[in-house]
């Protein structure tokens, strides 16, 4: 199950002598700059004040950190 | 003296953290990428942009930082608050 592009799952052992109520589901987040090893020049750039509330200047290495649903 | 917190004051210091911003990023591409010309280009224009906003800002609400690294007039501005981070 795959929330977006950068949001992975897998699901924890879960055994019979567990003391909580079991996560079935776990996510972590694979931001861009895993995948990226040097950053080429000249990359397409947000706007200033988008670059800040985004928190990055460029779009490539953007990873949405949104909170989780349930 | 309360500092008078009005829009163009908060305008103003949200368009000083945007290009401090964006020159942090711009210097952590430039530790990789010292060779890179536009990047460096893009780095002084911020880099002018950013005095003249801290300038400005200083000019009309007091001075930014403590320690000489920011002008004050009389009497020392920097015993009032609220200091930049507070607001």
């Amino acid at each position: 199950m795959m929330l977006t592009n950068q949001i992975r799952c897998w699901q924890p052992f879960i055994g019979p002598f567990d003391p909580c109520k079991p996560m079935l589901v776990k996510t972590f987040v694979t931001p861009p700059n895993l995948f990226i090893p040097f950053q080429p020049p000249r990359l397409p750039q947000f706007p200033p004040y988008e670059a800040l509330q985004k928190g990055t200047l460029w779009p490539l290495f953007f990873s949405p950190y949104d909170c989780r649903q349930q | 003296m309360q500092k008078p917190l009005d829009d163009a004051y908060y305008r103003l210091l949200c368009e000083l953290q945007t290009a401090d911003f964006v020159l942090v990023e711009l210097s952590l591409f430039l530790d990789t990428h010292p060779q890179d010309m536009e990047a460096l280009r893009q780095f002084n224009q911020f880099e002018q942009k950013r005095q003249q906003l801290a300038a400005q800002y200083e000019l009309q609400y007091g001075p930014l930082l403590q320690f000489g690294h920011s002008f004050s007039r009389y009497p020392f501005q920097w015993v009032e608050t609220p200091w930049p981070w507070q607001v």
